[in-house]
């Protein structure tokens, strides 16, 4: 059997469906990104980095209020989209880099903020992420995180990350708050807030945005119905499988030196 | 042009050719040391780390995995790329 590099796996898995993610309505408005990029209202001077960029939806609702943004991402397709869209909202301070959050290609304290949404849940080496993003953000400068949280409960957990890789193989992990708290200190920021945010999936949109195989999609839909009925109630799993999940904003800083 | 607000990409900005201001900031991912760029092969030398990374439509590549093994004699520092700070 051959072997399947991780960043293989996230460059074709958001390779092929860069479009659909750009278009995703669960991506492209949402109370979680609308107070993500309100932390850049009145930053004009501001340079951010947009750390996983995927279809670029941080980065085109933060580029009108700053000086410029980076739009960095694993899959070139993702980044190529990001490109195409940027130009044609004539956002023209947006660039785009491509590369892997363990190891950021920019210099020291180069970025005024770092934003990431929907992202750290695929990087293999969380710690790895977030020092990188640490290194690169200025003293005193703002590290904001979006992404979704596992209420940590073991039973809940276990289900969730399992029919998030189902639905997608190159998932690698859903922290819970805590966790999420503890990664941040050990990468020398200091927590500043957290916010939480309930989101509703709605199935079908949900599989079709990762062009899910069938089997992987029954597969879930068989979790679905057989799963303890406190799993059911926690996500507000409906008949057709759409669902709620936690997605949390954290936002840290750097000590100012 | 007004280079403080708006955005540091010129006209030819989405053409292959990157704009050496963009170059600013960059590092090498694997070094972290300068970089330069080689306009004749439109790539980002790193001499530290011996890789030039591909730019590609306009998007500079800094995966290792992508990148071009160079030997010494390619990576002169005098070399006439432009070379940042």
């Amino acid at each position: 059997m051959s072997e399947t590099s991780h960043e293989t796996l996230v460059g074709s898995q958001f390779g092929s469906r860069a479009e659909a993610y750009l278009k995703s309505a669960v991506h492209s408005k949402s109370e979680d990104l609308e107070a993500l990029v309100g932390l850049m209202a009145g930053r004009s001077e501001a340079r951010v980095l947009d750390l996983g960029c995927g279809g670029g939806h941080v980065t085109f609702n933060v580029a009108p209020l700053v000086r410029e943004i980076v739009a960095y991402d694993l899959s070139r397709e993702m980044l190529g989209v990001v490109e195409k869209a940027a130009r044609e909202r004539h956002l023209s301070n947006v660039v785009t880099r491509q590369g892997a959050v363990e190891k950021l290609p920019f210099e020291d304290k180069s970025f005024d903020a770092v934003l990431s949404r929907f992202s750290a849940h695929h990087w293999t080496d969380l710690d790895a992420g977030l020092s990188e993003a640490a290194r690169v953000v200025k003293p005193g400068g703002m590290v904001a995180i979006a992404d979704t949280v596992t209420p940590g409960v073991p039973l809940l957990d276990t289900y969730f990350q399992a029919i998030e890789l189902l639905r997608d193989c190159s998932h690698v992990r859903n922290y819970s708050r805590s966790e999420w708290e503890a990664a941040i200190a050990r990468a020398g920021l200091v927590p500043q807030s957290v916010r939480a945010f309930r989101l509703r999936l709605e199935f079908r949109s949900w599989v079709e945005r990762m062009n899910t195989p069938d089997v992987q999609v029954r597969a879930i839909r068989a979790l679905q119905t057989s799963v303890s009925a406190a799993a059911t109630f926690y996500f507000e799993t409906e008949p057709d499988g759409s669902h709620k999940i936690d997605v949390a904003l954290f936002t840290a800083s750097k000590r100012p030196r | 042009m007004n280079r403080r607000r708006r955005s540091p990409l010129s006209d030819n900005k989405r053409s292959a050719v990157i704009d050496p201001k963009l170059l600013e900031l960059l590092a090498c991912p694997l070094t972290r040391g300068p970089l330069t760029y080689d306009e004749e092969r439109n790539e980002l030398v790193s001499p530290l780390a011996h890789l030039a990374f591909p730019v590609r439509d306009g998007i500079p590549i800094m995966l290792a995995s992508e990148a071009r093994q160079i030997g010494d004699d390619v990576v002169k520092p005098d070399k006439p790329g432009r070379r940042r700070r």
